[in-house]
């Protein structure tokens, strides 16, 4: 990694972005993400950044078998942590991972220490983008209501 | 035309300074899809191969999580 402030020594900074299924109650969801919390700590990992789930639809529906029956969605609860731990460990985190039931999928990568990119910014900008459109817009057609008046 | 053709085309990530392509930024990687959700050629998206080999990983995360599609109509 390039950034090398208060790094801990043979260590890399990965990113964990998971899927939570959505049929699991929204006041449970502290406790799905306290788990993934838990499988990174007990492999002495140290958490740098994160961003709570929050529902989001999907691009195309995914599916997760848990037992017998299997469950399509075209939705789920998307979020992401960042830490940084041991290669060794890393491939201990993503087996535990993958044994929880209520992640319908995830992704465990390198990432860069300083945060870009987070849901929420995004969602701001784009909001605001929408709001400037809209006021212009408005604008518009205040104009050709004026000049038809005339 | 061979002075055209030998003109640089810009660089989206270096204009807007995005030295990491992350895979989470939906609105920057759709720009480099096209219609049918695959991935431009670099003539069209006109990126530096090292641009260009982060930018493909990123959409290809990003395809996984569900947060871009595999093929559109």
């Amino acid at each position: 990694m390039g950034n090398s402030k208060g790094k801990k020594e043979g260590s890399t900074i990965y990113e964990v972005c998971y899927l939570i299924l959505p049929s699991i109650p929204e006041d449970k969801l502290d406790d799905i993400v306290g788990s993934i919390r838990g499988i990174i700590t007990e492999e002495s990992g140290v958490e740098i950044d994160f961003e709570a789930p929050f529902r989001h639809p999907l691009a195309y529906s995914m599916s997760k078998t848990i037992g017998a029956s299997r469950y399509v969605t075209s939705d789920a609860y998307i979020g992401w942590i960042k830490f940084e731990v041991e290669p060794a460990k890393a491939v201990v985190i993503k087996d535990k991972l993958d044994k929880l039931e209520e992640i319908l999928r995830f992704l465990l990568v390198k990432a860069p220490r300083n945060t870009t990119f987070t849901f929420a910014k995004a969602k701001a900008v784009a909001k605001e983008k929408e709001e400037e459109l809209e006021s212009a817009s408005v604008e518009d057609s205040s104009m050709v209501k004026e000049d038809v008046v005339k | 035309m061979i002075f055209l053709s030998k003109m640089r085309k810009p660089n989206y990530f270096k204009e807007n300074k995005i030295e990491y392509i992350d895979y989470k930024d939906v609105d920057v990687l759709k720009k480099f899809l096209t219609p049918h959700a695959r991935i431009q050629s670099r003539k069209r998206s006109s990126a530096p191969s090292k641009s260009e080999r982060q930018l493909a990983l990123a959409i290809k995360r990003a395809r996984f999580l569900g947060l871009l599609p595999y093929v559109s109509r």
